[in-house]
């Protein structure tokens, strides 16, 4: 491993799930690796099943259909992941949070909306992962500057944004506070309302 | 609990079956109650502090959960398996929201709780338009009172005698959260147009009362809440029911007919199971129908005989008539004056604390439309969902920690305005049993027609107009995908999830199905306690009415079983 090689995505999907997927190509292989690798995609052209109008709410299951990404197309989006929200000096790298797992789940989803956002995605990471995966850290920079502003690169920062800001992580990264229990809601404090305040007065509000 | 023989069978335990259910097993009688749904119980199935990390696809609505993941919906939504309904050729858009789980859609609800006023029950005689109501505002007003002492309200507030926006007597709603930066921010824009902004009343428990859990200030109440700080029927009106010993539940029991004796009295109803698909007969003195106004209309009119051959209480066309829904609409807004904030919990009490009502009743003239609307205004630093990543435009060149600052500062500056208003009953909106189409189980199921009046259109494109300006006059941008053309951007027949009416109470047997007390015409001791009897379908959000409406019709059915004029 150089400098120059991308760090193996390790995927942060549960061991027994893993396990299953090891399965497919190979224990030894992977294991030799030390990344989880993603079977093929299985089954024909049908859709395969939700998870239905009764789930368990309070301990989800995980999501059941089987995931399409292949280890390839998993290891680009996590070089596209980590370039969009790479770790910063307080907050873990969008991989580290398993976003490329999130992407995986999503595009192999079986509904209308995420059916649709595969047939962006995916030929998105497999055009990305020719000019990535086997290419020097100059040639990688600039394949990922020119994606910006493409309409895969648009709709992949939103959803890695959105995985990656709506794990308690990045609650903590955005500046979400809620979620605790109180015994009552005091409002905002002095310095918000001396803040909006001013911005008030500037509208003449 | 209680057995055959039983003094009532009460179809439905949403917010009318609840409160029917609450007052008459209080009142010593014997009831039965058959809900469609499976039992739910929300203390061990509301996911309360979960996050949509813990949730398949971040909690993002599909067609199998279309409020999300974790909404408080169960084997429902925009469709219910096994349960399809039709929308007839040649009619606008209809859509019909129904879960299947005990305390229906009292679980998910949005928990405004705002009292129709004078006009809103004789809108006919002040305009022209519509109906007027059998009962007045005075009518309804206790059990207003009773219902808010009962359910928990907040939204306490010093009186303001603002037209057909009533005031609650003291004692009757508790005090809001004080409001957050976003309503004081929203708030002066409004003032400067000459529009107050008041307290929402919301259906939390915000200070301590006797009896229930108070708000912890966390989580969304459309979840379901599993302490019972908000209302729902399930946590507010079934467990004290259950407590009398006269209360009897069976789920899973779809109720497709009303069965009548050889005096043409109600005797009972028939259910399909849904787990088994076996059919069932149970009997009572008399029937409460609050199924919803779509499926209690569905009943009625699948409840032929030689007396009814169009549907029970249907002699004269009534039935599934003058069908309303809110109009609906929201536009958002981004706003850089909100930008930047220091960190703060807005997670809030789950309901807006403060709302706009509607504030043209005397200027029907000018606006060009007789019907008006309140605005129901959300924002504020809320738990992210999988939307965050529409902070950054499409066109902004920002990765790393230019991304993560950028969405830091802009986190919680959204703002969306959501408009409610009146619908004026029409000739053209309607459901009716389908000539072809069944069920699973081979009843007929319902066919809806729908068409907007020129009234609604109006008051859409004026909503669209005010949110522009209110965005405007706070500095801020309106997010596009909004229409400013009213027919373009009302929302569908029923996608406010308010359809009411359907079976309309009336002054006499040929204007109506049910009397002011929701007593059939023609079963007297058949009643219809959900929205389908509401006459006029006011901006206020139904569910607080409909609360209040059942249990002054349960009254009336109580004391005429102890009178033994059942």
């Amino acid at each position: 491993m150089t400098d120059e090689t991308p760090t193996p995505y390790v995927s942060k999907i549960d061991r027994r799930t893993a396990i299953t997927w090891i399965g497919v190509v190979g224990a030894a292989t992977a294991a030799a690796a030390g990344v989880v690798v993603y079977g093929p995609k299985m089954g024909g052209k049908a859709e395969s099943k939700g998870y239905g109008t009764d789930p368990n709410l309070v301990e989800p299951a995980k999501a059941p259909w089987p995931r399409i990404l292949t280890p390839d197309q998993l290891q680009t989006a996590a070089i596209l992941a980590d370039y969009i929200l790479p770790a910063s000096t307080t907050a873990p790298s969008a991989s580290a949070l398993g976003v490329p797992d999130f992407i995986d789940e999503w595009v192999s989803a079986p509904y209308p909306d995420q059916v649709a956002s595969r047939a962006r995605i995916v030929p998105g990471l497999n055009d990305l992962g020719r000019k990535v995966l086997k290419a020097g850290a100059s040639e990688r920079a600039a394949a990922l500057k020119a994606l910006h502003g493409t309409p895969f690169f648009v709709s992949f920062r939103k959803l890695a944004v959105g995985a990656y800001y709506t794990t308690a992580e990045g609650f903590k990264d955005i500046g979400y506070i809620g979620n605790v229990a109180r015994v009552s809601d005091p409002g905002p404090s002095d310095a918000v309302k001396a803040a909006l305040e001013q911005e008030l007065k500037k509208l003449s509000l | 609990m209680a057995t055959e023989p039983y003094d009532v069978i009460i179809v439905g335990s949403g917010a009318g079956g609840g409160m029917s259910a609450f007052h008459l097993t209080k009142s010593g009688l014997k009831v039965l109650m058959l809900e469609a749904g499976r039992h739910y119980d929300p203390a061990t199935e509301t996911p309360m502090f979960n996050i949509p990390a813990q949730a398949p696809l971040r909690g993002a609505s599909t067609p199998d959960k279309p409020f999300g993941f974790y909404d408080a919906t169960v084997d429902g939504g925009w469709e219910v398996p096994n349960e399809p309904y039709t929308v007839a050729d040649g009619s606008e858009p209809f859509t019909w929201w129904r879960p299947r789980m005990l305390g229906g859609r009292t679980n998910h609800w949005g928990r405004i709780s705002l009292r129709f006023g004078e006009l809103d029950f004789k809108p006919r005689s002040r305009d022209g338009l519509g109906f007027d109501w059998p009962i007045t505002y005075d009518d309804l007003a206790p059990w207003y009172d009773k219902t808010e002492r009962l359910i928990g309200v907040s939204g306490a507030a010093p009186p303001r005698g603002l037209l057909n926006t009533p005031d609650s007597p003291p004692g009757c709603l508790m005090e809001s959260a004080p409001p957050r930066a976003f309503e004081i921010f929203y708030e002066r824009a409004f003032r400067a147009m000459g529009i107050p902004v008041i307290p929402m009343h919301g259906a939390v428990v915000t200070q301590a009362m006797e009896g229930r859990n108070t708000c912890i200030f966390a989580t969304p109440c459309g979840r379901g809440c599993s302490i019972g700080a908000n209302f729902q029927s399930t946590t507010v009106l079934l467990p004290p029911a259950m407590a009398t010993g006269n209360l009897t539940i069976t789920t899973d029991a779809l109720v497709y007919q009303v069965d009548l004796d050889k005096a043409g009295k109600a005797k009972g109803v028939t259910y399909v199971d849904r787990k088994t698909g076996k059919h069932h007969s149970v009997t009572a003195r008399s029937v409460v129908l609050a199924a919803g106004s779509g499926e209690t209309a569905r009943i009625l009119l699948n409840s032929r005989s030689a007396a009814f051959p169009d549907g029970l209480g249907n002699t004269n066309g009534m039935v599934g008539r003058y069908l309303m829904d809110s109009v609906g609409l929201g536009v958002q807004g981004r706003f850089p004056a909100m930008e930047g904030l220091p960190p703060t919990n807005d997670d809030g009490q789950g309901t807006q604390h403060t709302y706009v009502p509607w504030w043209g009743y005397e200027k029907q003239k000018e606006l060009g439309f007789p019907r008006g609307y309140h605005i129901e205004i959300g924002g504020g630093r809320r738990m992210p969902s999988l939307g965050i990543g529409t902070y950054v435009g499409d066109d902004e060149d920002l990765v790393g920690d230019a991304l993560r600052d950028k969405l830091r500062h802009r986190y919680g500056s959204g703002i969306g305005f959501d408009g409610r208003g009146e619908m004026i009953p029409n000739d053209d909106c309607y459901c009716e049993l389908d000539p072809k189409v069944k069920d699973k189980w081979g009843i007929p199921v319902l066919r809806f027609h729908w068409k907007w009046g020129d009234a609604e259109i109006r008051q859409a494109a004026h909503m669209v107009q005010t949110f522009l300006e209110v965005i405007d006059r706070l500095g801020g941008t309106p997010v596009p995908g909004y229409e400013t053309d009213g027919r373009k951007a009302i929302s569908k027949g029923g996608e406010m999830i308010h359809e009411v009416g359907t079976v309309r109470m009336g002054h006499n047997d040929k204007d109506s199905v049910v009397n002011q007390y929701g007593q059939s015409w023609a079963v007297p001791n058949l009643f219809v306690t959900d929205g389908a009897v509401l006459v006029s379908s006011p901006d206020k959000n139904p569910t607080l009415s409909i609360l209040a409406l059942a249990w002054r019709s349960s009254d009336h059915l109580a004391t005429l079983a102890k009178q033994g004029a059942l």
